[in-house]
């Protein structure tokens, strides 16, 4: 059990589903439960745009409509960031991962401005293509060891898993959005509206966080 | 050295690649997103190299991920390009509408459903009706097909009950989920074509 992140203080197995609680995990999941609950309870802020050589500023008004929507997809994020933290399953871990790449994209495509809806889309491709590599990924896990329960992959007794796999499963989160790798990502934030494109950072961060332990693994 | 797995692997591998190659060639966004859609088989095809039940229960959620993004990917489009001045009334293609050859593909189609069953007849049987419903540009109430798709369903959660808690009664359980599924899948795939042009128009 060394090698997953720390001794898993409960499992919970539930058939094929597979949730196990080590301080890691549980770190990384009280994080994406506090933001969901801020994402919940804050208000959105009102982006202020100014003019350059004047005193003119205007402020963006968000609508009610656009309001609810982005925040349903902020929780989905939330919830999906969630999942990915504390599951225990490979194959899990990739679908919770296209799901914050869906719900990302999400957050931002309420914003009727021309340039976040083309950055939104633009991402969106990537995010799509990113599947590919992580689905492979999951798949190459399973036909190499038999297994995807980190649980079991973490005992040893399996064989290896193959650099490849590994290697595919980074590309696929990083295409699934990690805000440093992406020119469309950062051109998404001129939306309005910080607690839920703040969530967009955070669920990457944590995305990107729980891979490292999980290319550890086997 | 090369068994069937690697061979496998190798071509869905190569088909990928294809695709991705044709994905930074193109330029318009359209024809990116059905593309993707292309590549996005190769992943199916990946995990369908497995041979497994593991791999069935994999490709489900696999599948439904995909269609998730492409819905919402659509839908970006269309706000994007501002076309929600174009409603959607089914091919207007007078040969297909006039003729028979749609109505006897659907019910072939929804036939070898049948036939099949399950979740997979499902699928064959809702592609006959779609087929059917886009080329003869329906426009009836479809409440009916809708009440049809809820009862189907309610037997489909019954038949588990069964299951569950009189295991003895395990084959009469198996026909009704077997049914329950088929109608629920064949009624949900229609409807969300359907209904969704509808809406537009």
């Amino acid at each position: 059990m060394g090698s997953l992140g720390g001794i898993p203080l409960y499992v919970l197995e539930f058939g094929d589903e597979l949730v196990y609680f080590s301080p890691y995990t549980i770190t990384l999941f009280l994080l994406a439960l506090t933001f969901t609950l801020l994402a919940i309870v804050s208000r959105p802020e009102r982006q202020v745009d100014v003019a350059f050589g004047g005193d003119a500023y205007t402020t963006k008004i968000i609508s009610v409509d656009e309001m609810r929507f982005r925040r349903f997809m902020a929780i989905a994020c939330g919830l999906a960031s969630m999942g990915a933290m504390v599951t225990g399953d490979v194959f899990n871990f990739t679908l919770f991962t296209a799901m914050v790449g869906i719900t990302n994209v999400g957050i931002v495509a309420a914003v009727k401005s021309p340039h976040v809806q083309d950055a939104a889309y633009q991402y969106g491709l990537v995010a799509l293509s990113a599947t590919v590599p992580l689905f492979g990924a999951a798949a190459l896990y399973a036909a190499a060891t038999g297994s995807l329960s980190m649980i079991e992959l973490a005992k040893g007794t399996l064989p290896a898993v193959p650099l490849v796999a590994k290697a595919l499963l980074v590309i696929g989160v990083v295409g699934e959005g990690m805000a440093p790798f992406y020119a469309a990502k950062a051109e998404m934030f001129r939306a309005p509206g910080a607690p839920y494109v703040i969530m967009c950072s955070l669920s990457s961060l944590l995305i990107f966080l729980r891979v490292a332990e999980v290319v550890m693994i086997g | 050295m090369w068994g069937e797995y690697s061979t496998g692997l190798l071509l869905v591998l190569v088909a990928a690649v294809i695709g991705f190659v044709a994905l930074a060639v193109e330029t318009d966004d359209l024809h990116r997103l059905l593309l993707l859609d292309l590549v996005e088989i190769a992943a199916l095809g990946i995990i369908a190299l497995l041979g497994s039940d593991l791999a069935e229960a994999l490709i489900l959620p696999g599948l439904t991920v995909g269609i998730a993004e492409l819905l919402a990917l659509s839908q970006i489009y269309v706000t994007k390009e501002n076309l929600k001045d174009r409603p959607v009334r089914g091919l207007n293609i007078e040969v297909i509408q006039k003729a028979d050859a749609p109505a006897v593909l659907s019910a072939f189609l929804v036939v070898y459903g049948l036939i099949l069953s399950g979740f997979t007849g499902g699928g064959v049987a809702a592609l006959g009706l779609v087929f059917f419903f886009a080329s003869r540009g329906y426009k009836e109430d479809l409440e009916m097909l809708e009440m049809a798709g809820g009862i189907s369903w309610a037997v489909w959660i019954l038949a588990f009950f069964v299951f569950m808690f009189l295991p003895q009664y395990w084959f009469i359980a198996l026909m009704c989920a077997g049914v329950g599924i088929l109608i629920k899948v064949m009624v949900k795939l229609s409807l969300s074509g359907t209904v969704w042009g509808e809406r537009h128009g």
